[in-house]
């Protein structure tokens, strides 16, 4: 069975390759298709809704419009300039978060893309090399050589905010709970009722990695079911400051201190590398995101099982939050890494209300907070002939504390397989084989080694910690008030 | 000196307490605890650990007049840390990231390490002063107007006191 998924597998990956191409421009009409619940000639309240601006430069999965001088994934290298040099016609600032002594004075900088060198989050953190799929831009171990990517190209902010009008998740979730009762829902599946997700899935991104290292090429069109938006949230598609410019003032630090220590430092603090959480955000980046992703459908609830750190989320369907702690929840005011999930059937779409979630950070994203919610919006599609080709997932993400306003991401996962022929599921341990060297970076400590070891507190942002500490000192690090309840 | 009736209370209270996190009860032994000391603080919060496994508490014991945080040799705060149940059973108690900031001021009773480091496992309630309301100098908490306990019991009673 497992043979046969395989070569299953390898003949729909090499299938896809290329038509993803071709496939983008024609998101908004396919998604409009796949709602399934919503009339087709109603707007929802609050799901299904178009990007706002014309996608049409942003064809298919947009390689000719990646931002960054490399982009993982697709081992590919873009740089417009190399050798720290700029591009024709850019002047470039007199120092840059390459060379900068210290970003938190640069921070009228923060918001020119020049101050990047015009890569994107997720090429300033491949930069070094730090992603086997991806080649780096640095040339003899000097960050001040990094190559420049590409000023011209940005993914419109207005395609990344949610067009939706609510202001919290409670609101977005009320709101599609009541369109729902509109209708008569919502639907209360019986077990032979249950649309048959049940099956092994994967993204658009893994259909596609690797794609330069096998000789890239223009391959097959995807099919136009598997249609997605550029994956903004993936990093790729982006200037820095347009990603910033979705963040509060205290996230942008956070995230600019992120960048500075992965590209001037050269000290990635992935979390994982320390065995620590992966964070729900997680989910949604390329290198942490769902691969493979289990879905199970009982009556009572939905289980996704997949993404790095054995990530498992369950949506218990029909239940309610508590709105009496600090944050919605299901009768525990403590945040949990993946947070808690509720939701409801609308006839074959789901849709669910996260929140109770641990803030945290992803490398090569911006932190979140533990005010975080989502919305998501599963909705099936199906191929010409009726066919079930996959879930289309739909997220709204809310996050008070870290963003200006809500944002959005839409992206699809196309059934790979049934269950029973799929490969087994195998629980992954993490032994931790990286520890905090003399130097503040990460590095390798074989067993048998003595070590001087630092504990951590988990919940105060351990990597920023280790950064202040091993490579901030000098700098002017904003104070953070440490009082004590006023006793000295 | 302790009795032995007042030994199980509090012992009792702890296992309470700490087993309440029922799935993840075989998370450690607690044998590198003393049981026959329990130390009672009045301190100042710094951190909240909300770990699934156990909360842990790191706080600054504030001197005996209630005035000023301990310091150790060097002049620093002279930080204790004292684990609990699992983050979800201290919710239930009332006890949480968000309701027992930094700066709080509360009153715990605890069994020391055996190995004489600043540490050591909840006995019995935890008790909250007021804002801005610290006890009264030699008392704790519950002797504040407005305190509130958390968790099973009374604040425990000192079998003997820390002296940093």
């Amino acid at each position: 069975m497992n043979a046969a998924f395989d070569r299953k597998y390898r003949f729909t990956v090499g299938g896809c390759l290329v038509c993803m191409c071709v496939v983008t421009w024609c998101f908004t009409r396919v998604s409009g298709q796949a709602q399934g619940a919503a009339p087709a000639t109603t707007r929802s309240v609050g799901r299904g809704w178009p990007i706002p601006v014309p996608l049409g430069k942003f064809h298919g999965y947009p390689e000719s419009e990646f931002v960054g001088a490399v982009t993982p994934w697709y081992y590919q290298t873009s740089a417009t300039a190399t050798g720290g040099k700029p591009p024709a016609g850019v002047q470039p600032l007199p120092h840059d978060i390459f060379t900068s002594k210290d970003f938190y004075v640069d921070r009228a900088l923060w918001m020119d893309k020049r101050y990047y060198r015009c890569n994107s989050p997720i090429a300033l953190d491949s930069i070094w090399g730090d992603y086997a799929s991806g080649p780096g831009a640095i040339e003899n171990n000097d960050g001040s050589t990094a190559a420049w990517g590409h000023c011209e190209r940005d993914y419109p902010r207005e395609a990344i905010v949610s067009p939706y009008p609510f202001k919290t998740a409670q609101e977005h979730y009320a709101a599609l709970l009541a369109e729902t009762r509109a209708h008569g829902g919502p639907t209360q599946h019986a077990k032979d009722t249950l649309p048959d997700w049940n099956g092994r899935y994967t993204r658009n991104l893994n259909l596609v990695f690797g794609r330069g290292r096998r000789g890239g090429g223009p391959g097959q069109p995807l099919p136009q079911e598997f249609a997605e938006p550029p994956q903004w949230v993936v990093g790729w598609s982006n200037q820095m400051p347009t990603i910033l410019s979705l963040l509060t003032p205290e996230y942008q630090q956070r995230f600019v201190q992120a960048v500075y220590h992965k590209v001037n430092s050269n000290a990635a603090q992935n979390s994982l590398m320390y065995c620590r959480p992966e964070g729900l955000l997680r989910w949604w980046s390329g290198p942490g995101g769902p691969s493979q992703l289990d879905v199970m459908v009982v009556p009572g609830r939905v289980q996704f099982l997949g993404g790095t750190d054995n990530a498992l989320r369950h949506v218990q369907i029909g239940r309610e939050f508590s709105l009496k702690g600090t944050v919605p929840n299901l009768g525990s005011d403590v945040r949990s890494w993946l947070g808690e999930t509720v939701g409801f059937w609308d006839r074959d779409t789901l849709i669910t209300w996260t929140s109770n979630v641990q803030g945290w950070f992803t490398h090569g994203s911006w932190e979140y907070s533990s005010k975080m919610q989502l919305i998501e919006i599963w909705t099936p599609r199906t191929f010409a002939d009726g066919r079930f080709a996959g879930l289309e997932h739909e997220t709204v993400f809310y996050d008070p504390e870290a963003f200006l306003q809500p944002v959005r991401d839409i992206r699809f996962f196309s059934r790979r397989s049934d269950l029973k022929d799929a490969p087994p599921f195998h629980l992954e341990h993490c032994n931790q084989t990286i520890f905090v060297g003399k130097d503040g970076r990460g590095t390798q400590v074989p067993p048998g080694t003595t070590i001087d070891y630092k504990v951590m507190d988990l919940y105060d942002r351990p990597w920023a910690r280790i950064w202040e500490e091993y490579f901030e000192k000098g700098m002017q690090r904003p104070k953070a008030p440490d009082d004590l309840g006023g006793f000295k | 000196m302790k009795t032995p009736h007042r030994t199980l209370r509090g012992l009792t209270f702890a296992v309470i307490a700490l087993l309440a996190s029922s799935p993840l009860i075989a998370h450690h032994s607690f044998a590198m605890y003393d049981r026959t000391i329990t130390y009672v603080f009045t301190g100042v919060v710094e951190r909240i650990i909300p770990d699934g496994a156990h909360m842990q508490i790191v706080f600054v014991p504030l001197s005996e007049d209630r005035t000023a945080l301990v310091r150790d040799a060097s002049g620093m705060p002279a930080s204790w840390m004292v684990e609990m149940a699992g983050s979800a059973q201290e919710a239930r108690e009332g006890i949480t990231a968000e309701s027992f900031p930094r700066g709080t001021v509360f009153s715990v009773g605890l069994s020391p390490l055996r190995s004489g480091q600043r540490g050591g496992a909840r006995m019995e309630a935890v008790v909250k002063c007021p804002p801005k309301k610290p006890p009264a100098p030699g008392k704790h908490c519950d002797s504040v107007e407005g305190s509130t306990s958390h968790g099973e019991g009374h604040l425990a009673k000192a079998s003997i006191a820390w002296k940093p």
